[in-house]
């Protein structure tokens, strides 16, 4: 039964979205019923992120409760989540602190603390890729001379000073970069990769419509 | 130990020293390089441009804030284009975690410049969750997607949504996004529903976007903040991408001369093993 209605649900609702495409939503049953599920699909969405929330809670107030290693990263996260969503939900008729507009608790947070230290983890990576590619990226191979030399005058190409530099060995260099490198060799494997990945996702789907793949239910 | 031999094995602090001198120092001598512009990015100005007074554009905020220093200033171009040629906006995010948020701030920030109104001239929808259904459903129609705007007005008190039912009432959409939402709103919007696509992506992202543009799925292509640094040109209005391009110019010949000499380092320590054998 635990797995039986799980695989027709997916079956129903993978069927329904799949065919209804063909059939017109103001005159046929099936054609109004994909809108329908659309609505469905981003309610049960705005479900799986309260779950999510329940599932934070739970974990890291475990954590706290049993005094695990490293609780008090855990009791951090306890308070960064309730002190950021509790106002947020709380209406903005009470007060203008409460909710997510401009001037709310949450807006505050987020603007000063929550942006700022996400762009700056991010901003770090400069530091990192240009320390890695110091010591890993080496022409030690043919394969790897190639990308070394290709990925050398993309990222010349990209920035007004590489550019610059590449227009006084040749006028017309940048523009062959674009055309050769970027809309030839690089488009034409993107475009295998891309192909690539649709047919495997829709394998996968069809997999998972015909019960197939079941994974998603935590079964091998 | 010989030169070579210590720059094969420089302490990696020596890099992040130069790494921070990189993007500090353009800020206090700026160079102000020309920027030249990209048929990708003249692709999607001139998409906007020839859009006729009035036009309704979907504008998504599909990024997370730790992107913001390259996609911010798409957002800003194309809010000042799209403003600036009375076209009417609303925005959409597919990012939970801030889009709603950045959408509301950029854009009433860039209204308030051109005195636009909000409900008039454009109109914040927000987040709902699980995009390939909200992006799907819009095209049945906007209304049961979001009933409510971002600030739970419902669109029926909205002026702009009473025009705005689903995608054959929006002209063009413009997508600013740092992840894989982009192929969703080509491979379900533009190829279901028709509606032409045109998008901002960061750097690392664009070069998988040269096939859409090459089969005419996407209507012109933003890569990075050079992408953004080409549009405000192409605006007139040099900001802050145009700003960022002597950093991002020098902290890539940095990166360029690192591997430059971690290879002749390398090379040099090879022939010598060899010598030695």
């Amino acid at each position: 039964m635990r797995t039986t209605v799980p695989v027709v649900i997916a079956f129903l609702s993978g069927l329904v979205l799949a065919v209804s495409i063909f059939f017109r939503p103001d005159k046929t049953i099936i054609g109004q019923l994909e809108p329908e599920l659309l609505v469905w699909v981003t309610i049960i969405g705005g479900f799986t992120l309260f779950l999510g929330a329940v599932s934070i809670t739970r974990v890291n107030f475990n954590a706290v409760q049993r005094r695990k290693k490293g609780w008090g990263y855990s009791l951090l996260t306890l308070i960064s989540v309730f002190v950021m969503a509790l106002p947020s939900l709380l209406p903005s008729t009470w007060s203008p602190l409460f909710g997510d507009a401009e001037g709310s608790i949450y807006d505050w947070l987020f603007q000063y603390l929550d942006k700022p230290m996400m762009a700056t983890m991010f901003g770090m990576l400069a530091f990192y890729i240009a320390s890695a590619a110091y010591r890993a990226f080496r022409a030690r191979s043919a394969e790897a001379t190639i990308l070394l030399l290709t990925a050398t005058l993309v990222m010349l190409w990209r920035v007004p000073m590489g550019e610059a530099f590449l227009r006084s060995i040749h006028t017309a260099l940048p523009e062959w970069i674009n055309t050769y490198v970027m809309n030839g060799v690089n488009m034409a494997v993107q475009r295998g990769i891309i192909i690539g990945a649709a047919l495997g996702a829709a394998s996968m789907s069809l997999r998972i419509i015909l019960g197939i793949e079941r994974t998603y239910m935590g079964k091998g | 130990m010989n030169f070579w031999n210590k720059i094969d094995t420089l302490d990696r602090r020596w890099v992040y020293l130069l790494v921070a001198i990189s993007v500090i120092l353009p800020f206090i001598l700026p160079v102000k390089l020309p920027v030249y512009i990209t048929p990708e990015t003249q692709q999607l100005y001139d998409a906007v441009e020839s859009l006729p007074d009035s036009s309704i554009v979907m504008l998504t905020f599909d990024y997370y804030p730790s992107t913001i220093a390259e996609t911010e200033p798409m957002s800003r171009v194309a809010l000042h284009h799209l403003f600036r040629k009375n076209i009417r906006i609303v925005t959409v995010t597919t990012v939970p975690l801030g889009g709603p948020s950045m959408a509301e701030q950029v854009t009433r920030e860039m209204a308030e410049q051109y005195g636009k109104v909000y409900g008039v001239d454009f109109v914040n929808l927000g987040y709902k969750a699980n995009y390939v259904a909200v992006l799907k459903g819009m095209g049945s129609s906007i209304e049961a997607i979001y009933p409510t705007d971002n600030l739970s007005t419902p669109l029926s008190e909205l002026p702009l949504m009473n025009e705005v039912k689903n995608y054959d009432d929006i002209d063009f959409i413009y997508v600013v996004a740092d992840n894989g939402i982009v192929d969703y709103w080509i491979s379900i919007v533009n190829a279901l529903y028709g509606t032409p696509v045109g998008c901002g992506v960061t750097a690392v992202m664009a070069p998988k976007f040269y096939a859409f543009v090459s089969a005419g799925q996407m209507t012109g292509l933003l890569g990075g903040m050079k992408g953004a640094a080409e549009y405000e040109l192409l605006l007139g209005q040099p900001a802050r991408a145009t700003t960022g391009m002597d950093a991002q110019s020098l902290m890539h010949l940095l990166i360029i001369g690192l591997v430059l000499m971690g290879n002749i380092g390398y090379f040099a320590g090879r022939r010598q093993k060899g010598k030695k054998a």
